[in-house]
């Protein structure tokens, strides 16, 4: 059992839960609760999926990839049917009552374990026949993202399967060819019609942020003002006037870091970037540690993946990367996308409590 | 691939994931510890408005305390532009709210509204106002149905009010929207800022004209300023700082209503009864404009200051549309109601001159009380003859003044060129500069004109300006016949009522030559938090300076001027007979100034009671004819009023000679 993990992940859900609840009090009495609750109620939830996901031996859980590959596309595929729901622009969501159930969130989690178990079969011999197989089982569910629309999760995917081919050994010039194919994919799909323009004007406006401060690049500047106005103690808790007067839209989602910047300064926007760096370099040592390649394949997947998202998303905020919809890790609102990073990590305690048998 | 490579890879991936984080780090410590600042002062735009509240503005009072200008309630509709944003269907709103608006008998198009709305003078945060002056059942008609009409308003908004109408509106002068000049004369720029108490808004209102402007200072209230905390919807969160508005303060005027009103009716109602009728020469009575003032000669106090045709200030009320000021100013000069004759109009004075270059040859010691001169009827200047109307035969100086010799004059004004060795060729200019003339009075209204009086000077510089064909045509030269036109009050002589009343009003009070004034006292307003009522300031009088005038040099002038209504051969002894002249005597001179092609000017200029003056008054009617018979009624009017005398009806005084 890796405590050090176990507190640091405690400590940023803990975190998330009292920083979204800050984004959604609102400016007057009373304050709204809701967010706090669900928010709250997710990761209870989280932390027991965790705790079945660490029971379970990975080397069982291996033998479910398969079927949970199979159950994953399938609801890839509903969720673009009329069953799903359209919200914000994408057909991603799945409604049950008052929640709502995003499979492309699960998918990240079910290609792990997919690729992990394929490419431990496979022990780092990988020809190009192989590596073709392994590009079609990702890009399968990529695609289906795509028509979503869903850029960011397909990124996530990217350097997943980026980080784990890297570790499963395969040669470097493939790895090179692979990412060089990866850009020349995302500028095309800028290019064509897959994602609307607003979406494609969302993505390239941290390259000039001053253009349209009320248009595009609003999200941009208002989440820029918001984590700088911190300063280094921060304005405090619930006193961020930015957060609580509500200039940063999506802000207890896809830009809570603003909130954490600006209440909690520099001070606490540091120290949450510290407790990932330590939740990562405790899944970087389980991959290291682990007894056979299937664990530190699971380990480098997760890694890759928290990497890109935190990276990506604290990036975003800050303004040193386009703005994509990806949850950060642990502190955004969202049961999805909490249960499946709670999941991951179940995965990675799992390879841990198990390193010496 | 050797067995050892996932061992190697896993470190390219943990470096990777370190300068990821790394990266991160610089960034957040860059964004909050080195920029903060500048960021900070961006969020603190983001969030902190102030709003405005105007204050009502101070009143205007007349010399006994009677309201003139007084603030009224008007019921405004508005529109809130950023909600209205947020209605479904704007256009429908806005067809909707014109049709209930002219239902209500307020007749308002779509265009309208729209023009308004998109008036970048408005505060976006603040409704705009769409309809003035709604009726009460309007106003409650649109209370009661706020779901029907989202983002339309109504709220009661303090205007000007004017229980007199159009009495003393040159005077008082009116309020509208402040210009964008006005805002940076009060405010200055963005780069140099003026400190200012009563801080302007683009749509605040400010004093345009009149004491409404000289005043503005005073009668300007000090707005509420309101700090809040919008969020990102520009919706008011909490009110960080409110100071509430302070009344301005209430301006007591010198001038007398009564004396005031009386004033532009018997000015208004001389110039409709003479208007269209013939002169005796045969020329057009077009009577199109004239001015009164009275004025106290003990401290130069404006009792009364009338001017004609003139306009009703009520139209500024919710600004003149316009249309409307060109259908106003679009006629003849003679016609246009926004110019203040009292001050703005420039005559020749005519006659009434004449007692100015009496005090030249008498101070100068030219001629003395007992100078007398042969008037024949006409002037022979040598190369020149000049006529007059009538042969006064032998007179000296008040004998002059009296039955108003132009001959006496002439002659005096051509000593004055031959002897200028002696006296300086400036004798008679001097005397009219030491009475106030050709410079403007200084009474605290905006474009007050100077007047003129000519010099050789002056005339050679009128010549060097012109054009060459012109200059051949003219002449630079100042000859003998300048000064003899001068000396009657010709020639390129000019000079405003006030200022040939202030001439009056120095003759009558011993020389001496006041700033006229229109304010008596600036008091705070009933609704001062601080001194309900007190008084904030009192005006002084302010003396310009002191003509000499010894007895032996006023005495025969007033002399003169008393004979004018008492003496049988005085020129205004017509329209002044059945007058209580024992009661309240009057020294006074009748002025008709010749204006090419036109009939002519027609001035009354007068003081009394002679010993202990109270009052000096002066008219002129334009286009009207003699002095003694359009102004002279007048004034006569005027001072029965004062004197407490019955008053004569106008059709029964009848005109004098000149």
């Amino acid at each position: 059992m890796d405590v050090v993990l176990v507190v640091s992940v405690a400590a940023l859900a803990a975190t998330g839960v009292l920083m979204v609840y800050s984004a959604t009090r609102g400016p007057t009495d009373p304050p709204d609760r809701s967010f706090l609750v669900r928010q709250a109620l997710f990761v209870t939830i989280g932390a027991a999926v965790m705790v079945v996901v660490t029971l379970v031996d990975y080397r069982r859980l291996r033998d479910w990839a398969w079927t949970l590959y199979g159950a994953m596309m399938l609801g890839l595929l509903g969720v673009l049917s009329p069953l799903g729901q359209q919200s914000k622009g994408a057909q991603a969501w799945f409604g049950f009552g008052a929640f709502q159930v995003q499979p492309a969130e699960f998918a990240k989690a079910v290609l792990i374990l997919t690729l992990a178990a394929v490419l431990a079969m496979w022990a780092g011999d990988i020809d190009l026949r192989r590596l073709a197989v392994l590009l079609g089982v990702s890009g399968a569910p990529m695609a289906l993202i795509l028509l979503q629309p869903d850029l960011g999760t397909v990124l996530v995917l990217v350097s997943i399967v980026l980080g784990m081919l890297l570790v499963a050994g395969l040669r470097l010039r493939y790895i090179v060819a692979l990412t060089l194919v990866g850009l020349i994919g995302v500028v095309g799909i800028l290019n064509s019609n897959v994602l609307k323009q607003y979406q494609k004007d969302r993505l390239t406006a941290f390259l000039d942020p001053g253009r349209d401060t009320q248009g595009t690049t609003y999200n941009v500047t208002q989440s820029q003002i918001a984590v700088a106005s911190g300063g280094l103690t921060g304005e405090g808790l619930f006193d961020g006037r930015q957060t609580q007067l509500q200039f940063v839209p999506e802000q207890q989602t896809d830009f809570i870091f603003t909130a954490v910047g600006e209440e909690l300064g520099f001070a606490g926007a540091a120290t949450v970037l510290g407790l990932y760096g330590v939740v990562m370099w405790r899944i970087w040592r389980t991959a290291q540690l682990s007894r056979d390649l299937l664990g530190t394949l699971l380990c480098v997947g997760v890694l890759s993946m928290l990497a890109f998202q935190v990276f990506e998303n604290v990036g975003m905020a800050m303004g040193i990367m386009p703005v994509t919809g990806i949850p950060l890790p642990l502190l955004s609102y969202g049961g999805s996308s909490t249960l499946t990073t709670f999941a991951s990590l179940g995965l990675v305690l799992n390879v841990h409590m198990r390193r010496f048998r | 691939m050797d067995r050892e490579s996932p061992r190697l890879r896993l470190s390219i991936l943990g470096v990777v994931v370190v300068s990821l984080i790394g990266t991160l780090f610089a960034r957040l410590w860059y964004l909050q510890v080195m920029a903060a600042p500048e960021y900070q002062v961006e969020a603190q735009a983001n969030r902190v408005r102030t709003i405005a509240e105007e204050a009502p503005r101070g009143r205007i009072l007349d010399a006994k305390g009677r309201v003139i200008v007084d603030n009224r309630t008007s019921l405004v509709v508005t529109v809130n532009p950023h909600d209205l944003q947020a209605v479904p269907d704007s256009a429908a709103l806005k067809r909707r709210l014109a049709e209930t608006l002219t239902r209500f008998g307020v007749p308002t198009k779509v265009s309208t509204i729209e023009r308004r709305l998109g008036d970048k003078q408005y505060n976006p945060l603040q409704p705009v106002p769409v309809a003035i002056d709604v009726p009460e059942e309007l106003f409650l008609y649109l209370s009661e149905r706020a779901d029907e009409f989202p983002s339309v308003g109504v709220r009661r908004e303090s205007v000007r009010a004017y229980p007199y109408g159009e009495t003393a509106a040159h005077l008082l002068g009116y309020v509208g929207r402040i210009s964008a000049k006005e805002l940076a004369d009060k405010q200055g720029t963005p780069e140099s800022p003026k400190p200012n108490d009563k801080p302007y808004q683009p749509d605040s209102n400010i004093g345009k004209n009149g004491v409404e402007r000289s005043y503005e200072d005073d009668l300007r209230g000090r707005p509420g300023i309101k700090t809040v905390e919008v969020d990102a919807q520009n919706r008011v969160v909490r009110t960080i700082d409110e100071q509430p508005p302070v009344p301005g303060h209430d301006i007591q005027l010198t001038v007398d209503l009564d004396v005031q009103r009386f004033a532009e009716q018997a000015l208004r109602d001389k110039l409709d009864s003479i208007r269209g009728g013939r002169t005796r020469d045969g020329r057009l009575r077009a009577a199109p404009a004239g001015a009164v003032v009275v004025l106290d000669p003990n401290n130069g106090d404006v009792v009364a200051m009338a001017s004609v045709p003139t306009y009703n200030p009520e139209e500024f009320v919710n600004g003149i549309s316009q249309t409307r000021y060109d259908q106003l100013t679009g006629g003849a000069v003679s016609e246009n109601p926004f110019i203040n004759r009292a001050i703005q109009g420039q005559y020749a004075p005519g006659s009434t001159f004449k007692p100015i270059t009496a005090y030249a040859a008498l101070s100068h010691g030219l001629i003395d009380r007992t100078t007398t001169y042969n008037d024949r009827g006409s002037y022979d200047a040598g190369d020149r003859v000049f006529g007059s109307p009538s042969a006064a035969g032998p007179v000296n100086v008040a004998r002059s003044l009296t039955v108003s010799s132009d001959v006496f004059y002439y002659w005096l004004g051509h000593r004055f060129y031959r002897e200028r060795d002696v006296y300086g060729e400036l004798a008679m200019q001097d005397a009219a500069y030491a009475f106030g003339l050709g410079q403007p009075t200084g009474i605290p209204l905006v474009d007050e004109r100077a007047g003129n009086i000519p010099t050789p000077e002056w005339k050679r510089k009128i010549w060097e300006s012109l054009p060459p064909e012109e200059q051949a045509i003219g002449d630079p030269t100042w000859y003998p016949g300048d000064n003899i036109n001068m000396s009657i009050g010709q020639g390129d002589v000019l000079v405003t009522p006030l200022q040939l009343a202030n001439v009056y009003a120095a003759l009558a009070n011993g020389g001496t030559i006041y700033q006229p004034n229109v304010v008596a006292r600036v008091l705070r307003s009933p609704n001062d938090p601080v001194d309900p009522g007190g008084v904030v300031r009192v005006i002084e009088p302010v003396v310009e300076h002191q003509v000499p005038l010894p007895p032996e040099i006023r005495d025969p002038i007033i002399q003169g001027l008393r004979g004018v209504t008492a003496d049988p051969k005085g020129t205004a002894y017509a329209p002044f007979r059945g007058f209580d002249q024992a009661a309240f005597p009057v020294a006074s001179k009748t002025g008709t100034a010749e204006v090419k092609g036109k009939a002519d000017s027609s001035w009354f200029a007068a003081f009394a009671p002679v010993d202990a003056p109270r009052y000096s008054m002066v008219a002129i009617l334009e286009e009207s004819g003699f002095g003694a018979e359009a102004a002279a009624p007048v004034v006569r009017g005027l001072l029965e009023l004062v004197s407490g005398q019955r008053l004569t009806d106008p059709s029964e005084i009848s005109g004098g000679s000149e």
